[in-house]
């Protein structure tokens, strides 16, 4: 099964100026990929058209085999700020991403079913941050951070992770701590991993790497694998 | 628009240059109007205004009251309780119905064709001031708080809407790209995302609607919709300014006493945490750390 497949994909903000062109790209379930490419060359854009963020101008791109946006809970996007809700606590934004397994009226009643309160427990311990748990945000570290947002889509249960440059801003000894939470989670239950990196040595964390680059001829990018 | 720097002097050159052509404009050739102002001025107020009547601080004769203390029965005080009492009741109200209108209104949570209806309803309610609201109350269910409440609480709605669309609005992109992203409802976004991160200035913002009701309670009062502004339209009638002067020195105070306050509950909500409970003092003479 294909996670994302795109045909004649033409991507960007208007259609007077496509930012990129995604010709015909497959990512089978469990596979992990990076995307490179120079600033403002539609990494981004690419990852918000997968989460049906943002329209794309022409083509198809389908998630899971289908154009419709995918069911809740699906896709796990990590933004390139992390997306979370700074005023809250570790707790709230790790049920934040599990709230996507009950129905809307336990989610907005507040009377969570046990089994995703356990689920949130269980994935902040997974990550390290049980001491952490009540802490808010904003007085967490940013490699803490970043384990805040792995724990969200852990806790989430996507089979899609969609992250923008989330290993950014960190040491090597953070990186590798993070990028470890991550690996085991989404090796142990065939997950795809989609990761826009701008750093190349990164990039090659991932077992497939793709590549925007400017074509001159058509004045736009085009994605491209690239073999390392 | 980016202003260098250097185009500073220029910019507010302009500004100065076009005031005064509309003042000229507006003036429309009067100067003579403006000559004896400032003597006008001192004449009235050696004549009428000052000094104050203190009297608005004694025990009224009617209607008759029966608390102990003398300044407990007086204008000033049966006044401006009832000023704060509509105020509070109107800000809270007002609040409560402003929250849901203003994330209907806001354009990065609903399209434009469900946000700028209700964006225009807010305008609507924003653009009567409370003055006229409370005429249109005053009308519908007579003089007294009631209408000055409801008057209060429209507007109110208006007004604090608009600050909290725009606040909405002002938030951060990727907390609301990634709740959309997982496939949740706007329901779930606005209880999960948008009122924990905007909660201190929705706050903030509703503490100085509090202070600015409290200010316009004297204007709304002065057509029959209660509050302090009662006893000033009365004592306009009779010509009474050194006892009107004497009410808006006491309210003068209390809106200060409501500042003071006000700043210093609001600065428990502001993200920084070296601003956490700073001195009474320190919120009007904030000194750089």
């Amino acid at each position: 099964m294909s996670a994302i497949h795109t045909t004649n994909l033409k991507i960007g903000y208007s259609s007077d100026s496509i930012l990129a062109e995604i010709n015909d790209l497959e990512i089978k379930q469990g596979e992990i990929v990076s995307i490179i490419g120079e600033s403002g060359i539609g990494k981004t854009t690419f990852l918000k058209n997968i989460a049906h963020l943002v329209n794309p101008i022409s083509g198809t791109l389908k998630v899971f085999d289908t154009e419709k946006a995918p069911d809740r809970g699906v896709i796990g996007y990590i933004p390139q700020k992390l997306g979370l809700i700074k005023h809250e606590t570790v707790y709230s934004n790790v049920l934040e991403g599990a709230i996507c397994n009950e129905s809307i009226f336990r989610s907005i009643s507040g009377f969570h079913e046990e089994k995703v309160v356990d689920k949130v427990k269980e994935t902040i311990e997974l990550m390290n941050l049980s001491d952490k748990i009540d802490e808010p945000i904003k007085r967490l570290s940013g490699g803490q951070q970043r384990r805040v947002a792995v724990a969200r889509t852990i806790a989430q249960g996507s089979k899609l992770i969609l992250a923008d440059e989330f290993l950014s801003e960190l040491d090597d000894k953070t990186v590798e701590n993070v990028w470890k939470a991550m690996l085991d989670y989404v090796e142990s239950d065939n997950i795809t991993l989609v990761i826009v990196e701008h750093n190349i040595e990164r990039a090659k964390l991932a077992k497939r790497c793709f590549k925007f680059e400017e074509n001159k001829e058509r004045n736009c990018s085009i994605l491209s694998e690239v073999v390392a | 628009m980016n202003f260098s720097r250097k185009k500073y002097p220029i910019f507010i050159t302009f500004i100065l240059f076009t005031t005064y052509l509309v003042f000229v404009d507006l003036v429309d050739g009067d100067w003579a109007s403006l000559e004896n102002s400032l003597e006008n001025l001192s004449t009235f107020f050696h004549e009428s205004l000052w000094p104050p009547n203190w009297k608005v601080i004694e025990a009224q004769s009617y209607p008759t009251c029966e608390r102990n203390w003398d300044f407990l029965c007086s204008p000033a005080y049966i006044g401006i309780t009832e000023t704060l009492k509509i105020a509070f009741v109107a800000t809270g109200l007002g609040f409560i119905l402003s929250l849901p209108l203003a994330t209907l209104a806001s354009r990065n949570l609903y399209s434009d064709s469900i946000a700028l209806p209700f964006r225009f309803l807010l305008a609507a309610m924003r653009t009567l001031p409370s003055i006229i609201w409370a005429i249109f109350f005053v009308i519908l269910v007579g003089l007294g708080p009631v209408s000055g409440v409801l008057a209060m609480t429209f507007y109110t709605v208006g007004y604090l809407g608009k600050l909290q669309y725009e606040t909405i609005e002002g938030l951060s992109n990727d907390p609301l790209d990634a709740a959309k992203a997982m496939g949740l409802k706007n329901s779930e976004m606005i209880q999960r995302v948008v009122i924990p991160e905007t909660a201190n200035n929705l706050i903030s913002q509703l503490f100085f609607m509090f202070e600015y009701n409290v200010r316009h309670g004297s204007v709304i009062g002065i057509v029959g919709a209660g509050g302090i502004g009662y006893y000033i339209s009365t004592y306009l009638k009779f010509l009474q300014y050194d006892k009107i002067i004497a009410l808006l020195i006491i309210l003068f105070f209390v809106v200060i006493a409501i500042d003071l306050i006000s700043i210093k509950a609001r600065s428990y909500f502001v993200d920084d945490a070296t601003f956490k409970s700073p001195s009474l003092f320190g919120n009007i003479f904030r000194t750089k750390k």
